[in-house]
């Protein structure tokens, strides 16, 4: 039967105001609550029944210290209520970070960049998180948390499949660290989308390259939307490493890219089509992330 | 003609206020006590039968009033013309287009009545669908309708002249295939209706109708009330562009059934997934088009054969059909046509009305296609238009075509001419054709849209004008500014014709309890025909006054002009008093008079000839010259859109913010329609019913947008006016296509041209 | 039920609301402030923006809970008493509505933007709105009231 609901489904509101008592609400209603932060995936979802009726949900933004962009030592750490546009608009992200600053200013809209969240973009998972990319290039780690424990995981483990992650039903991701970046390391993130606003990405790319007198000290590719998860193409970064960066080795790195990649086809585009756009974009953010191509 | 005073000033719009305070009302935002709220259930399959429905559990749930299904509307059904009265509120007997409606729940709140449409079982036996128009005519395919054969939901076979003797003494002769996107409306206010059903028999809606008498006919047959005990209350509407908010919705009649069960109001608001995935849309149509030229490229004969995805029911598709031949003989002359047309039904929505209906799919075809044989016999893209394009017949003079298309005026030359001249076009050979990796081109069309529909059955609009005795006007008439303007340009005419300022009219919103009978507002017909009834209402007005004054002056009416509020002896301006004075005399001379005029439109009709294509569909043609400037990404296909200069020959623009502002946004419906939309479909399954994947034009997408008026007064008018709405979405999509082809060297034949099939198209061109 | 406070156009209001109520039916149907609208309920026209603590936000996405403590400014508080703000009286005076569906969120995304940025390029001014979906003008009269109202509101 089809009905196209206009309202939510029915659920109980909690506001806990500390990290312990949301932790201890999730514990509690194992697998029946959900947690909001931004609400711009999540409530979607709830309107079209994706994702079945939870009892409970869990309101995080009455947490105080979640919402803040670190510095330390190592990096940055952006804490799981900073929302999209914070990160789009802040001078450390755009300085250390530039390339996270792109992938979140190409995101959905200014309304929705107002109110999701980079951590919310991560734990909804779907392959063509925009955050993702760019994350993967920087070697986020992700601090998950429960009542009882506390881990630490990269992120190139945190996703296991087309919105799947790591994250328990008891977990929440409460910290995003980003250790510093290389000096002079330069990253380029594109987005391949028909419009020029509110599209997902058909493919997106993620290059941070680290040239020195032109040889290519370390190199790092994040392909989105091109697999059942965001992924670096490390054999791709292979190609390069250690190599003079030139027009024929960056062609080969961008031709092994789209090797790794592993599309669908589905009304939004052709497996096909998204293979050689891997190609093309790849070869341009590496050549963008050096300085040879505007 | 002698100077206007409010006609062509650019002004505000008369709503203008209430919409940027919000104090517009539509139609979701009525409410009204003890009201209930409606929610339908809708069918899973594409086509099925419907074996059985248990409405049990759902009317035991708490709070729910009342449910309908198919059979309670007693076998009642509508369309466009007796014949083709097919479509039912709800599904009776079998769903024949996925989400189908099959029943109606009202309850006390809306969270209650989509609770319990999931209480509703349904027994369905699942039938064969078929998808694709060309498959649906073989014989063998699953049946949508009995009463038809072969799915064949409409027919025509039209011939004007000898094409094929005209095919075998032409120069070049070219044969392809075209076809236009699954595109919708898109406007942004979902479907809504407020429905109270009192129990001395009286029906009062509150509705976004764009045309509310055909709601309100379809309400007094359906249930079976006088219709003046009928009443449409028109809302704002948030935006119209013909189709679906031009007729009737199972959501509407199941409200009213069940206000009349429940004795309460209901309300029904349709979810925008609901509306993208279920509501009529523009017919996705296959153009075979072939088209001979003499060595000169003079058009010698076009023939068409259409082929059009009607969906699971008839709606208005036998216009459809109509308006997709019998524009083809304009705006180019052409000798020899024919015509071969197949509105074929399948299991997907319902393929009905939209901006620029019918006409978009043929010309976009005939255009490119004249193109294509201007490229191979060598002669300049603007050469070939000049060469074949109709004259502006001299004052006084008609052209007619071959099928008896009769027009008066033809901007079409002037406005190629002076889109050329415009640095879009004038500068492409001195712009770089490459930068870096994107290809430039420039596009251009020419198209023609009609205008004042007067097609069949009631056809006339009607205006009354009343005085109030301080010197204002009311202006009450049923035609219907779903957005596009019309009440701005009708107290504007009513402003010029009894010579006062344009903030003394006042006009309010359609209810049909008050307003004239009107046939709607389609086929861009309200300024020509409302405009017309406009203008005789207050000429009615205005002579009444004229001879109040000319007795308190001791002249003859004629002596005497009204002008901005100003009433004057036309030998001595000096002699004169202000407006409201003579109002005042007016309506006060006697034991008081109540002075009112009427009028409406006398252009009569032209019965539509379906069968043979012969006549007139409007009064008079708008002509349009487009040229496109885009960018081609070469290796992701991508396209951005950079220039778009629009010529249009309106006949006179009335209102000139409006005008350009329907212009403008037509054509961004058309970029739409060329670049971005389309409803992707799996076996009836609508793959993308929310904005997110039903790609329109945002604000980044856009174009530098220039327009060039141009004026030929068309004796028609009123003031000289012609339609502006219509004619920029069908002159976009070949403009624009044009232009991919001048960038990329191929000719994309299929709407959209997505950056995928750009890659495709190149890919096999090496 | 949820209680909530929250301050609507400079009002404060008390309301007991089912928690699954988004800000956007609250708004439109406990305060009976109808002009914002609601299009697509998924976050993806913008017609329902409001200003939440001076940002726009798609309030079909905010649970009512989530505006418990906030301020929050609809189409409604613009204009002050019988004046229309500055973006307000430019989109009237430049042709930047037609239907008036999307301009209740349209101009609250204008005054967000120019709150912001005065003197936005054009290129900005279609950023700014680039959330809000229009199907009547095509943007053009839109983006020219905008400039329309920034000179304005400049002191140009």
């Amino acid at each position: 039967m089809i009905t196209f609901y206009r309202r939510l489904p029915k659920f109980n509101y909690l506001a806990p105001t500390t990290l312990d008592e949301a932790l201890s609400l999730l514990a509690q209603h194992q697998g029946k609550a959900r947690v909001i932060a931004g609400g711009t995936d999540l409530v979607p979802k709830l309107k079209r029944r994706e994702i079945g009726e939870p009892d409970y949900v869990i309101d995080l933004k009455g947490i105080a210290g979640l919402d803040e962009i670190k510095q330390d030592a190592h990096g940055l750490t952006i804490g799981a209520l900073v929302t999209i546009g914070a990160v789009e608009t802040s001078p450390q992200i755009q300085q250390k970070f530039g390339i996270l600053a792109q992938a979140a200013q190409s995101m959905a809209s200014p309304q929705v960049r107002n109110r999701g969240t980079i951590a919310g973009n991560i734990c909804n998972a779907v392959p063509s998180a925009d955050s993702a990319p760019a994350l993967l290039t920087i070697g986020a780690r992700l601090k998950l948390i429960s009542q009882k424990s506390q881990r630490t995981v990269g992120i190139e483990d945190f996703f296991t499949g087309p919105s799947r992650t790591a994250l328990t039903d008891e977990e929440i991701l409460a910290e995003i660290l980003l250790p510093d970046m290389p000096p002079n390391s330069k990253g380029v993130y594109l987005k391949l989308t028909p419009r020029r606003a509110m599209d997902l990405a058909i493919v997106g790319v993620a290059a941070v390259a680290v040239p020195e007198d032109g040889v290519c000290k370390d190199i790092r590719i994040a392909l989105g939307a091109v697999a059942p998860t965001p992924l670096r193409a490390k054999k791709a970064e292979e190609v390069l490493k250690g190599q003079k960066f030139d027009d024929n080795l960056i062609e080969k790195a961008a031709k092994t890219a789209a090797g790794q990649a592993r599309p669908i086809d589905d009304h939004r585009a052709s497996a096909e089509y998204r293979r050689d756009m891997v190609e093309v974009l790849v070869r341009r953010a590496i050549k963008q992330a050096i300085g040879s191509q505007p | 003609m002698s100077e206007l005073s409010v006609i062509g000033q650019r002004v505000p719009r008369v709503d203008a206020w209430e919409k940027v305070t919000g104090q517009a009302k539509y139609a979701a935002d009525y409410s009204l006590p003890d009201m209930l709220w409606c929610k339908l259930l809708r069918s899973p399959y594409p086509h099925a039968r419907i074996l059985n429905i248990d409405t049990s559990k759902a009317e035991k749930l708490p709070g729910v009033k009342g449910i309908v299904i198919g059979k309670d509307f007693g076998g009642w059904s509508w369309g466009w013309m007796p014949a083709t009265r097919d479509e039912t509120p709800l599904a009776v007997d079998k769903v024949r287009y996925m989400a189908e409606a099959v029943a109606g729940v009202a309850a006390v709140d809306e969270d209650t009545a989509e609770e319990a449409t999931g209480l509703i079982k349904v027994e369905y036996e699942e039938l064969p669908g078929v998808f694709d128009p060309e498959e649906a005519m073989k014989d063998g395919a699953p049946k949508v309708h009995d009463y038809v054969k072969n799915n064949i939901s409409v027919e025509y076979h039209w011939n004007f002249g000898d094409v094929d003797k005209a095919f075998a003494q032409s120069h070049l002769v070219r044969e392809d295939r075209f076809r236009t996107a699954r595109a919708t409306h898109g406007y942004l206010e979902p479907p809504a209706i407020l429905a109270y059903y009192d129990p001395t028999g009286y029906i009062t809606v509150w509705a976004s109708k764009q045309s509310p008498y055909f709601h309100y006919r379809h309400l007094a047959a359906c249930f079976k009330v006088p219709l003046s005990r009928v009443r449409v209350v028109q809302p704002f509407i948030g935006g119209g562009f013909g189709g679906t908010k031009n007729d009737s919705l199972g959501g509407d009649f199941c409200a009213v059934l069940l206000s009349k069960m429940t004795g309460k109001p209901v309300k029904y608001i349709e979810s925008m997934e609901e509306e993208l995935a279920t509501s009529r849309r523009r017919h996705s149509v296959i153009v075979y088009s072939k088209m001979g030229v003499d060595k000169d490229g003079l058009l010698k004969a076009v023939q068409h054969r259409v082929v059009a995805d009607g969906g699971g029911y008839t709606a208005i598709g036998p216009l459809s059909m109509y308006l997709n031949g019998f524009m083809t003989t304009l705006p180019y002359k052409l000798p020899h046509f024919k015509f071969d047309a197949y509105r074929v039904f399948t299991n997907n929505p319902i393929g009905a009305a939209m901006r620029g209906h019918g006409v978009t799919h043929t010309r976009f075809a005939a255009e490119l296609q004249m193109e294509m044989l201007a490229e191979e016999l060598g002669i300049d893209p603007v050469e070939m238009r000049m060469r074949n394009a109709i004259d502006n017949p001299k004052p006084g003079e008609t052209y007619e075509t071959i099928n008896k298309v009769t027009l008066k005026t033809c901007g079409l030359k002037q406005a190629i001419k002076e889109a050329v001249e415009d640095p879009v076009w004038r500068n492409r050979g001195k712009m770089p054709k490459k930068e870096g990796d994107i290809s430039w081109g420039v596009g251009l069309s020419g198209t023609s849209y009609s205008g004042g529909a007067r097609q069949m059955g009631h056809q006339a609009c009607a205006a009354i004008i009343r005085l109030c005795e301080d010197g204002t006007v009311n202006l009450i008439t049923g035609a219907t500014d779903c957005g596009q303007g019309s009440d701005t340009v009708l107290c504007m005419i009513a402003a010029e014709e009894l010579g006062i300022k344009l903030e003394d009219v006042s006009i309010k919103r359609v209810d049909t309890a008050y307003t004239p009978v009107d046939p709607g507002s389609y086929g861009s017909r309200v300024t020509i025909l409302a405009g017309q009834a406009t203008q005789k209402a207050a000429r009615q007005v205005k002579k009444q006054l004229l001879e109040v004054a000319a007795k308190n002056w001791q002249v003859k009416p004629e002596d005497i002009e009204i002008r901005l509020g100003e009433v004057y002896l036309k030998s001595d301006p000096s002699k004169k008093m202000p407006f409201i004075k003579l109002a005042h005399i007016a309506c006060y001379s006697g034991t008081g008079a109540v002075i009112m005029g009427t009028g409406y439109s006398s252009y009569g009709i032209e019965l539509l000839d379906l069968t043979n294509g012969i006549g007139n569909g409007g009064c008079s043609y708008s002509f349009t010259a487009h040229t496109a400037r885009v960018g081609v990404d070469m290796e992701t296909g991508q396209i951005t859109t950079t220039d778009f200069t629009i010529a249009s020959d309106c006949g006179r623009l009335l209102s000139p913010i409006q005008a350009e502002g329907q212009i403008e946004g037509g054509a961004i419906q058309g970029l739409g329609q060329a670049l971005y939309e389309d409803f992707i479909m799996d076996k009836g399954k609508t793959l993308n019913p929310t904005f997110l994947d039903y790609k329109m034009p945002h604000a980044l997408d856009v174009p530098n947008i220039k327009l060039i008026d141009i004026v030929t007064d068309d004796p028609f008018g009123p003031f000289g006016a012609k339609e502006t709405s219509e004619g920029s979405i069908v002159s976009a999509p070949p403009a624009v296509v044009s232009a991919i082809h001048d960038a990329t060297g191929i000719w994309f034949k299929e709407l959209p041209v997505t950056p995928e099939k750009v890659i495709k198209a190149l890919k096999e061109k090496k | 039920m949820k209680e909530i406070n929250l301050t609507v156009n400079n009002q404060p209001y008390r309301l007991s609301v089912p928690p699954h109520r988004t800000l956007l039916e609250v708004i439109r149907e406990d305060l009976g402030l109808t002009g914002t609208k609601e299009g697509c309920s998924l976050g993806e026209c913008g017609v329902c923006t409001v200003l939440m603590d001076g940002k726009t936000v798609n309030s079909c996405l905010v649970l009512v809970g989530e505006a418990d403590g906030k301020e929050i400014t609809t189409i409604e508080g613009l204009a002050s008493s019988d004046k229309l703000h500055p973006i307000q009286q430019a989109f009237v005076d430049h042709g930047g509505l037609q239907c008036g569906f999307c301009t209740p969120g349209m101009i609250l995304s204008a005054k967000a933007l120019l709150d912001k940025n005065p003197h936005p390029t054009e290129e900005e001014i279609k950023q700014g709105i680039a959330g809000n979906l229009c199907r009547c003008t095509g943007y053009a009269k839109i983006i020219e009231s905008i400039k329309a109202a920034a000179d304005n509101m400049g002191g140009k």
